[in-house]
C-alpha cells in the first residue's frame, strides 16, 4: 500500500469496486474551447434542496437537460429524485413539493450521482444562480462518491444581464428573464422543468450571444470574467 | 460504448417529467391530440427543441431536400416567396403553435419551395428524417395527417358539426332526447263536442295524423286518431256529424315534456299506442307520434316541399317556417354540408315563394299581365341561409312606355301584397327597398336592359352597389326566358367594358378579410361589445362572391351561385384549378361557420348576427377559419394583380 493510497481520505461505504471503476473512467472536464457555441455540448442542470443552508441542506432531486448541436435534446434527458430517509419535512416542502414519500422511493444518492457525472461527461455546466448549484452538488458528490467536482459552471443569472444590458431589472430572478423573453412553461420548481425553461433562455442567451460576437465558449467566459470586474468595480464606486 | 449512447443510457432510465410536459402541449392540437400515446411519446422523445430569433431563416430552398420536421412550440413561423412580378416578397402563410410544417417538402422528398422565417422569436420542435418516417410507418392517425394536410384537417371539422349537431338533438341513436324538444308543432285540439266530421278535416287540414279533444282548461280528456277514423268508417252505423266524444279514446296517455323519447317508446309498445301527450302543469303542450320518434332519423325534405307547395292558406306556410329550421338542424346533424344546406334554404325558399304568388293570384284575381317574379342578391345566387331578407323585383314584357307604365300599375298592388305576405313567411322587408313593390322594380324587359346598361357605362358607386345585387339574378316564378335575355345582354356589355370591370375589382378590394401580419386576426368591437369580432358575412364571404362574380361577368359566364362561377371560371381556366378548389373550400368553412352561430343564436332566442368571436372557436376551427380568410386574401391579391391595381 502506498503513502499516497492511504493518505487520501477513505471513500464512502456506499461505493463498491464497480462503482469506483466508472468513477475512474469519467472524462476530464474540457476547458473552454475556441469552438462555436453551437458545437458545445452543454449541461443545463437544476436541484432541488431541502433548504438554502450552503452547509446543512441537502440535495433531494436533480434535473438536467443536454444542450446539443444548438439544440434541447429530449433524448438526452436526466431526472432523479435521491433517497434521502432522515430528511424532515420542512417548509422548502412547500417550493420543491417533494415529500418524505417521493424522498422514501428515490434512487440511492451515490448511484444517482454517479449517473449524473456520466450523463454530464466533460461538458461545462449551465445554471441560474449556478455558484449555489455549484457548492451544493460539490458537496453532494464528495459526501456520497468522494469525488471531486471540478466542471466549469456559467451562471445563466450573468449571462442574461450581461448580453442584455438595457434590460434594467434589479436581482433578476430566473422567473423575471421568463417574463422577459414570454418563455411559457407548464411547471415551476420541479428539477427537471426548471432545468428545460434555463435551458430554453440559454438557447436565447446563445443566440443572442452569436449576434454579440461572442460565439465560442472562450468568448463567453471570458467576457463574463470582464462583466464581473467592471461590476464589482461600479460597486465599490 | 460510445460517449452519446452512454449519455443517452443515463437519460432514459427515468420517466422524464419534461417530455411529459411536452406530449401534454402536443395534445392540445390536431393531429397529435388523436395520436396514441406511445407514438406520441416516440415523437417527443425524438425531438430537439431549437431557437429561432425572430428574422432568422429557418429553412429555404436553397437548403436542399428538407431534413426535419418542424413544429412550433412558441411563436410564430411566416413563409416568404419571392413575388414573381415584383421585387419583394410576400407573406404566404403563418404557422403558430401547435401547427408544423413543410410536409409537402418532406413527403416529397425536395427542398422546400418558401422561406420559413421566424416571423418572432420562436421554439420550434424539431423532429429529424429517419424518425418522422418511424413515425409516419407507426401511427395511421399521423400518415393520414401527413398525406392529406389541411383537408384531412377539414375532415375532422366536418365530424366535429356532425357531432355536436348530434348532441344538440340529443343524437338520432339515444333516447334520451326530452320529450319536449321532439313535439315541433302545435298540437291539434278540439272541444268534446265538434262533430266528428269537423275534426276529420281539421286533421287532413294540419296534415297529422291526431286531434286531442280538451276542456276548457286545456287538459287532454280524449284523443282520435286515424286508427280511431279507421274504426268509425268501419262501423256502418257510425254518424259523421255524432261530437267527436263519442268516438275518441277517452283518458289519452301522457307524459310531462321532460321525460325521455325513451319513456314514449316504453309506452307505446306496452299499450298499443301511437301517441303520447304532452301535459305540463295540467294543461296540454304537445303530442308525440311515433313517426316523430322515429323522424329523427329520416330527413324528410320531399314532404316538406310538398306540403309548402300544397299549403292552402298563407297561415300554413307560416307556420312551415318553424319546421324548415328543425330541417336545417337535422340535415347538419346527418352531416351535410354548408352547400347542401344553402340549396335545400334556397329550394324550400323558391317553394314558399312560388305558393305565396300563387295564394296571392287566387285571393287578389290574376292583374291580367304575364310576368316573372325575379329575386337578386343571395336569393339570387341560391346562398340563402336562414336569415334571410327580401331582394326581388318584377319583369314583363311591354311595347312601349305607354304600355309599360300601363303594366306597371296593374302590377305593383299585387307586388306590394306579396311583398307583405312573404314578410309574414319570414322573409323581412328590404331596408333599401330593393322589393317588386317599388316602382323602380317593377320593370319591363327592354326597361331591364337599359337599367343595366346604365351601372355599366356609369360606374358611379350607387351604380356599382346596385350592379353587386341585380346582376345576381335569377327568375323564382314566371318565364324564365326573359330574364336570360336580359343576362345576356348584360354579360356581352360587360364583357367590353374594361373600365367596369377595374371599377368592380376596385370595389371587390374594399372589404379586406380580417386576417393581419402580426397578429392572427384583425379584431373590431362593436359598440358595447365584450369581446372584439369580425364579420363572417362582410369580411370573410363577401371578397369570395365579389371575386368570383366580377371573374364570371368579365368571362360571359351566365351562373349566379358563387361554387358555380368558381368551378366554371376553373373549367375555362381562368383560374387555376388548386385554387379554385382551395377557394372552394374555405367559402366553405366560412359559410358552415355563420350557419353554426345563426342555429346556436336561434336556439338560444337571439338575434342572427354574424359577428364571431374567434376565440369562442376552438383550436382547429380558428385555425381553418384564418387559412379561409387567408384564401380570401389571395384571390383579392390575384384581382389586384388583373386589373393592376
Amino acid at each position: 500500500m502506498s503513502l499516497f493510497t492511504w493518505l487520501r481520505p477513505s471513500l464512502p461505504a456506499a461505493v463498491d469496486p464497480a462503482m469506483r471503476q466508472r468513477l475512474a473512467q469519467l472524462p476530464k472536464p474540457a476547458p473552454p474551447g475556441v469552438h462555436p457555441l453551437r458545437e458545445q455540448r452543454w449541461v443545463v442542470i437544476d436541484l432541488e434542496t431541502s433548504g438554502l443552508n450552503l452547509n446543512r441542506d441537502q440535495v433531494l432531486s436533480i434535473g438536467a437537460v443536454a444542450i446539443e448541436d444548438g439544440a434541447i435534446d429530449f433524448s438526452q434527458q436526466f431526472e432523479r429524485t435521491l433517497h434521502r430517509p432522515a430528511q424532515k419535512t420542512n417548509p422548502s416542502v412547500l417550493i420543491h413539493g417533494l415529500g418524505p414519500d417521493a424522498l422514501a422511493a428515490g434512487s440511492a444518492p451515490a448511484t444517482a450521482l454517479l449517473e449524473l457525472l456520466e450523463f454530464i461527461g466533460d461538458s461545462p455546466l449551465l445554471a441560474f444562480h449556478a455558484p449555489f448549484d455549484q457548492h451544493m452538488l460539490g458537496r453532494a458528490l464528495k459526501d456520497s462518491l468522494g469525488h471531486r467536482l471540478q466542471h466549469s459552471f456559467y451562471d445563466v443569472a450573468e449571462i442574461a444581464p450581461m448580453l442584455n444590458p438595457d434590460t434594467v431589472m434589479r436581482e433578476a430572478g430566473l422567473d423575471d428573464w421568463i417574463g422577459h423573453f414570454g418563455l411559457q412553461v407548464d411547471e415551476r420548481h420541479h428539477a427537471s422543468a426548471d432545468a428545460q425553461v434555463t435551458a430554453e433562455l440559454a438557447l436565447i442567451l446563445f443566440s443572442q450571444a452569436r449576434r454579440q460576437q461572442l460565439d465560442s465558449p472562450l468568448q463567453l467566459s471570458t467576457r463574463l470574467q470582464q462583466w464581473r470586474r467592471r461590476k464589482a468595480q461600479s460597486h465599490s464606486w | 460504448m460510445s460517449k452519446k449512447d452512454a449519455y443517452s443510457q443515463a437519460g432514459r432510465t427515468a420517466v422524464l417529467q419534461n417530455i411529459q410536459g411536452t406530449l401534454q402541449f402536443l395534445q392540445r392540437f390536431p393531429p397529435f391530440k388523436q395520436m396514441e400515446h406511445s407514438h406520441l411519446a416516440f415523437l417527443v422523445e425524438q425531438c430537439q427543441l431549437r431557437f429561432h430569433a425572430s428574422g432568422e431563416s429557418i429553412i429555404k430552398p436553397a437548403d436542399g431536400p428538407v431534413e426535419h420536421f418542424y413544429i412550433v412550440k412558441q411563436g410564430r413561423v411566416v413563409g416568404e416567396r419571392q413575388h414573381v412580378s415584383q421585387a419583394g416578397v410576400e407573406t404566404t402563410f403563418e404557422i403558430t403553435s401547435g401547427e408544423c410544417f413543410p410536409l409537402a417538402a418532406l413527403l416529397g422528398e425536395r427542398a422546400t419551395r418558401t422561406e420559413h422565417v421566424a416571423g418572432e422569436d420562436t421554439f420550434c420542435l424539431q423532429l429529424n428524417k429517419a424518425a418522422f418516417i418511424r413515425l409516419f410507418s407507426m401511427s395511421d392517425v399521423f400518415r393520414d395527417f401527413a398525406l392529406r394536410g389541411v383537408s384531412s384537417l377539414l375532415d375532422q371539422v366536418n365530424q366535429q358539426v356532425r357531432h355536436r349537431a348530434v348532441e344538440t338533438l340529443g343524437s338520432q341513436y339515444s333516447l334520451n332526447t326530452p320529450l319536449g324538444e321532439l313535439a315541433m308543432r302545435h298540437p291539434v285540439v278540439c272541444t268534446p263536442d265538434m262533430p266528428l266530421r269537423e275534426a276529420v278535416r281539421l286533421m287532413h287540414e294540419q296534415q297529422v295524423g291526431s286531434i286531442v279533444i280538451i276542456d276548457p282548461q286545456r287538459f287532454p280528456i280524449g284523443i282520435f286518431t286515424l286508427r280511431d277514423l279507421r274504426q268509425v268508417v268501419a262501423d256502418a252505423s257510425a254518424e259523421l256529424s255524432a261530437p267527436i266524444a263519442l268516438h275518441m279514446t277517452a283518458a289519452p296517455f301522457y307524459l310531462a315534456p321532460d321525460a325521455t323519447a325513451f319513456d314514449a317508446a316504453m309506452a307505446m309498445t306496452e299499450r298499443h299506442i301511437a301517441h303520447v301527450c304532452l301535459v305540463h302543469e295540467r294543461r296540454l303542450c304537445g303530442v308525440v307520434s311515433e313517426r316523430d320518434l322515429f323522424s329523427l332519423q329520416r330527413v324528410d325534405l320531399v314532404h316538406l316541399a310538398r306540403t309548402i307547395r300544397h299549403a292552402p292558406r298563407l297561415d300554413t306556410l307560416v307556420s312551415l317556417r318553424g319546421e324548415i329550421s328543425q330541417l336545417v338542424e337535422r340535415m347538419l346533424a346527418h352531416g351535410a354540408s354548408s352547400t347542401q344546406i344553402t340549396q335545400i334554404i334556397t329550394l324550400l325558399n323558391d317553394h314558399t315563394v312560388c305558393r305565396v304568388i300563387e295564394l296571392a293570384l287566387a285571393e287578389r284575381g290574376d292583374p291580367g299581365v304575364a310576368f316573372s317574379w325575379l329575386c337578386f342578391g343571395s336569393e339570387g345566387r341560391g346562398e340563402q341561409t336562414l336569415f334571410t331578407d327580401q331582394d326581388n323585383g318584377i319583369l314583363f314584357e311591354a311595347d312601349d312606355t305607354a304600355q309599360a307604365d300601363a303594366h306597371r300599375r296593374a302590377l305593383l298592388p299585387l307586388a306590394q301584397y306579396i311583398n307583405q305576405c312573404l314578410a309574414q313567411c319570414g322573409f323581412s322587408l328590404c331596408q333599401g327597398n330593393i322589393m317588386a313593390g317599388n316602382p323602380d322594380l317593377c320593370l319591363s324587359r327592354s326597361e331591364w336592359a337599359r337599367r343595366f346598361a346604365g351601372f355599366v357605362r356609369e360606374a358611379s358607386p350607387e351604380n356599382l352597389l346596385g350592379s353587386s345585387i341585380y346582376f345576381d339574378l335569377r327568375a323564382v316564378w314566371g318565364d324564365e326566358q326573359a330574364v336570360e335575355q336580359l343576362r345576356q345582354g348584360m354579360l356581352a356589355q360587360v364583357r367590353d367594358n374594361r373600365i367596369f370591370q377595374r371599377m368592380m375589382a376596385d370595389n371587390a378590394l374594399r372589404q379586406r378579410p380580417p386576417v393581419g401580419r402580426l397578429r392572427d386576426f384583425v379584431l373590431t368591437r362593436q359598440g358595447t361589445d365584450k369581446a372584439a369580432t369580425l364579420d363572417l358575412k362582410v369580411q370573410g364571404l363577401t371578397p369570395f362572391v365579389d371575386g368570383a362574380r366580377l371573374l364570371a361577368l368579365a368571362n360571359g359566364i351566365g351562373a349566379c351561385n358563387t361554387l358555380e362561377r368558381l368551378r366554371q371560371l376553373v373549367a375555362r381556366e381562368v383560374i387555376d384549378a388548386l385554387d379554385g378548389a382551395a377557394f372552394e373550400e374555405a367559402y366553405h368553412f366560412i359559410q358552415q361557420t355563420r350557419m353554426q352561430q345563426h342555429q346556436r343564436q336561434s336556439r338560444a332566442n337571439q338575434a342572427y348576427s354574424n359577428r364571431l368571436d374567434p376565440d369562442s372557436l376552438n383550436q382547429l376551427d380558428r385555425r381553418i377559419l384564418r387559412e379561409s380568410l387567408r384564401q380570401a386574401q389571395r384571390l383579392q391579391s390575384s384581382l389586384a394583380l388583373r386589373y393592376q391595381l
